[in-house]
């Protein structure tokens, strides 16, 4: 379909909406003329009339919300062609092969993502400013010519005009959504009060010491919902109208890809999006801000930098994820089709002999990526988070874990105040001086748990049972106070890896053995102290 | 237009509205007093109903009947006061009254058994008396035994009896770790006993329905149990429990059970009460069971014939034989032999803690007992 005829087709669709809203306003008219004909008079008649007002109110409010929220610009670093040249030239190569006008503007961006938008006028009869959104964990995990593919598929959208329409089908979406919303915002509105009503008469009746009724809100709100139902019916006409031609749109973009990188690049750039995706995700949780609660960041340059230490160490679990793609679109309201459909697409295409040309890093376009990367965390952070104390990996992992074993014990600090352990002028670690204090009196270890945070079914239990409740927290409590003391003494260190979680490195071999069953001593019925404190506190 | 329209719609809407209010307000206060009437009726009706039940429940007391709120519902029997003074020993820290209260058993073993439990529950709550006893004799077999019950009673404690679905994922992994140590402790237990003891690998028949032991496994703990006590009446309570369906078995599998171990005994024997047992299991296991209907099935009456004539040979004096009595008064109710049920209702009233009261209540245990007791007293 031509971009003249889609666009048409947006119109009218828009126009469908404010004709359904003239229509079923007609409708309540007709009913209220009709109800008065029929010699329906008095209250009777009031009632209807009410019902059809108070109907008409969201549709008349949903085709007069003319303004629709603004679309917030992605934060990311404006770069110009005297900053970035051959990135700039990568661009325009690109867009020559595809066909079309190079973007205006290129913005460095954080996402595992790239982007067009155009800023169409006169509903998209007329080309606007481009604007081009590339994200920097995107270039970090693809090389050039998987660069290019991507890219490529996002230009394929300007040349497509796909980008001007863009504005008129979020207009259609959005007053749509709105006034589906509003019924159902009333309809549930409506349930909550009768649902409040009914139980209220319930608790009167439990007072009067009789049987309350359940409550039962099933026809409340069911002209609400009835015409929210007209609406979402309309709306996903109007979805699937619009929808079918994205997925089209996003598989005509997909062959300019093809046309401008190759066939086999165009294909492990979609694979390779599936595998970044959650490595990016996973590496911002695990990583990136490991350290935010103890305020701490890694080395500048590193917060969407360091991706690349995890792509490297896990490349075989990633793999799994550039084979197997997902067989269904990302959520029904998705533009994009299934990326295993896509791939399979372009891989059914006659080879085009070009095969998946080695090429270098596309961090290697940028002028200074690093510079770019730093440049990218003062765009996207906030000053706060900008401003925290950084530190290389190794440091990073070590001190914030230390933190967080140190931050676990306050409240182990409190109950040691409150039972009277390490006070009255003995010194030494806090280990040391529970351990002197259990050795005095066992039972101290119940009184100390006593007073930390615990289940229901704990605080509820008596005897033996709770005291099973409390000796897993007592271990933790005391293996929290061990770390404390040897990392404390630099005994042992947190341990960074790319391919598992953080793990403590004790000072020998065996030793996470030995202090099992010390633990498992100090936490006895029959105490027996003296195997943690040889091992913990004697060098 | 259409603005116009729904301008005078709104204006007229709004005078129709306050019209309508003012109606209904009065309807509502005419609904009100209606109701009120109507609930008056009704608390009197509940209160005839209760003056009637309460008469009623009167009648059977005066025949010297148990009233509801004195029945106990902990035990079968009454305590006898070596089981009360050993108790009342071991909370003020006497573990040696303990040791030889269950000593005293000797190789009775099915009392041996009955000893333990109580003691258990003492320690469960306050342990120090064991502590003391295992510390001062470290390999005493009854102080391994009582160790190892208690660690059983403990783990199933933090589960509670909730179903799986109200029960903490905290609970559910304490519970699993406490019956790997409470498994731990009965292996001791176990090792210390008297070659000749079941009652250790009956504790293990507890480990074994919580930790969901293979059947395979299950049998050869069973093998142990009865090469030592092959007709104790407990263990083969226990062994119920593991085949029901709602553990490990099947409701054929607790059958099939149940009728072997009945065959293998000679009447007086009371090995036909784990079939007693499957019935009751089976109906509190599926839903659309009717008692009426399934307890009145050929198993069932044959079941029950098959306990009545096992009972009939017993030693009047075993104590035992109540545990018989209880089920067949239940299931006697619901095949409506009520003379046969008031014979038993009669031996067993008073204490009803026992199956099936445990899982029905006192409630059921007072409706049927009194049924039973006004169909045979005629004028009641």
């Amino acid at each position: 379909m031509g971009a003249s005829l889609r666009a048409l087709r947006a119109l009218v669709l828009l126009a469908g909406f404010y004709l359904l809203g003239l229509v079923l306003i007609a409708a309540l008219v007709g009913i209220d003329i009709g109800a008065s004909a029929a010699g329906i008079h008095g209250p009777s008649l009031a009632k209807i009339v009410i019902v059809s007002v108070v109907l008409a109110v969201p549709i008349v409010r949903g085709m007069f919300m003319l303004r629709l929220p603004k679309a917030e610009p992605l934060p990311g670093v404006t770069v110009s062609e005297e900053q970035e040249p051959v990135l700039w030239r990568t661009v325009r190569d690109i867009a020559a092969q595809v066909g079309t006008r190079a973007p205006d503007e290129i913005v460095l961006i954080a996402d595992v993502n790239a982007g067009v938008t155009e800023d169409a006028r006169l509903l998209g009869l007329r080309s606007g400013t481009r604007s081009l959104y590339i994200g920097l964990p995107l270039m970090t995990g693809m090389d050039e010519m998987r660069l290019r593919a991507v890219l490529a598929h996002e230009m394929g959208h300007y040349a497509n005009l796909d980008t001007r329409l863009t504005p008129l089908i979020r207009r259609g979406r959005v007053q749509l959504l709105r006034t589906v919303e509003n019924f159902q915002d009333r309809a549930d509105a409506k349930v909550a009060k009768e649902r409040a009503k009914q139980e209220k008469k319930a608790e009167k009746r439990i007072a009067a010491g009789k049987k309350a009724k359940a409550v039962d809100t099933t026809g409340d709100g069911a002209m609400y919902r009835a015409m929210a139902k007209i609406y979402t019916a309309y709306g996903k006409f109007y979805r699937r109208a619009t929808l079918s031609a994205a997925r089209r749109q996003e598989l005509a973009a997909d062959l300019a890809s093809v046309r401008a990188a190759g066939r086999d690049s165009a294909a492990s750039a979609l694979r390779e999006l599936n595998a970044i995706g959650p490595a990016h995700e996973f590496y911002m949780d695990s990583y990136a801000t490991l350290g935010v609660g103890a305020r701490l960041l890694p080395p500048p340059g590193q917060v969407f930098g360091g991706l690349r230490h995890l792509l490297d160490a896990r490349a075989g679990e990633l793999d799994g994820l550039r084979t197997d793609l997902p067989e269904e679109p990302a959520s029904p309201y998705d533009s994009h089709p299934a990326l295993a459909e896509r791939v399979a697409r372009i891989e059914a295409l006659p080879d085009d002999g070009r095969g998946a040309q080695a090429s270098r890093p596309s961090l290697e376009l940028l002028a200074d990526s690093e510079a770019s990367l730093i440049a990218l965390e003062r765009a996207v952070l906030t000053p706060e988070a900008f401003a925290m104390r950084r530190l290389d990996w190794e440091d990073l992992v070590h001190e914030s874990m230390s933190a967080y074993v140190g931050q676990g014990s306050e409240e182990l600090q409190e109950a040691f105040a409150a039972e009277g352990v390490g006070t009255g002028g003995s010194k030494g670690s806090d280990l040391a001086s529970l351990l002197k204090a259990v050795d005095a009196d066992p039972a101290v270890r119940w009184r100390i748990t006593d007073r930390l945070p615990k289940s229901d079914e704990a605080a509820a239990a008596t005897g033996r049972a709770a005291r099973e409740f409390a000796r897993p927290v007592l271990r933790r409590a005391l293996n929290q106070l061990v770390t404390a003391e040897l990392t404390a003494r630099g005994a042992a260190r947190w341990q960074l890896s790319w391919t598992d979680s953080a793990t403590l490195r004790y000072p020998a071999d065996g030793f996470e053995e030995q202090l099992h069953g010390a633990l498992d001593s100090a936490t006895a019925d029959l105490p027996d102290t003296e195997p943690l404190r040889k091992l913990v506190l004697a060098p | 237009m259409t603005g116009l329209i729904i301008f005078g719609l709104i204006l007229l809407g709004g005078a129709a509205y306050r019209f309508i209010t003012a109606r209904t307000k009065t309807l509502q206060g005419k609904i009100a007093a209606h109701e009120a009437g109507a609930a008056d009726a009704q608390t009197r009706t509940a209160a005839a109903k209760a003056e009637k039940k309460a008469t009623q429940a009167a009648a059977v007391v005066a025949l010297g009947y148990v009233a509801e709120a004195d029945l106990d519902t902990e035990n079968t029997r009454p305590e006898s006061p070596e089981e009360k003074a050993a108790l009342a020993a071991v909370r003020s820290g006497d573990w040696e009254a303990g040791a030889a209260y269950l000593d005293a058993a000797g190789e009775d073993w099915e009392e041996r058994w009955q000893r333990v439990r109580p003691l258990s529950d003492v320690a469960a709550e306050d342990d120090a008396w064991l502590l003391a006893w295992r510390a001062a004799r470290p390999s005493d077999p009854t102080a391994a035994l009582v160790n190892a019950d208690t660690a059983v009673l403990v783990a199933w404690k933090v589960r509670g009896s909730q179903s799986g679905s109200r029960t903490t994922q905290e609970q559910f992994r304490l519970f699993h770790d406490l019956l790997l140590t409470a498994q731990e402790a009965v292996h001791e237990a176990q090792r210390l006993a008297d070659p000749g003891d079941p009652v250790p690998y009956m504790v293990e028949q507890a480990v074994a329905q919580g930790l969901g032991y293979p059947n395979d496994e299950y049998r050869k703990l069973w093998s142990e149990i009865i090469a030592r006590d092959p007709k104790n009446l407990s263990a083969h309570a226990n062994a119920q429990q593991y085949w029901a369906r709602k553990w490990r078995g099947s409701h054929e599998l607790a059958m099939s059970v149940a009728l072997e171990a009945a065959a293998s005994a000679a009447p007086g024997e009371l090995l036909t009460l784990p079939a007693l047992i499957a019935l009751v299991e089976q109906e509190l296991h599926e839903d659309d069971l009717k008692k009426e209907v399934f307890f009145k099935e050929p198993t069932a009456v044959a079941a029950v014939d098959a306990a009545l004539a096992d009972l009939a040979a017993a030693d009047p004096g075993d104590w035992r034989t109540v545990r018989l009595r209880h089920l067949l008064a239940w299931l006697l109710f619901w095949q409506d032999r009520d003379a046969e049920a008031l014979e038993q209702f009669k031996v067993i009233d008073g204490y009803i803690g026992a199956m099936p009261w445990y899982y029905y209540g006192k409630a059921r245990y007072v409706h049927a007992r009194d049924w039973v007791v006004r169909e045979c007293t005629p004028g009641l």
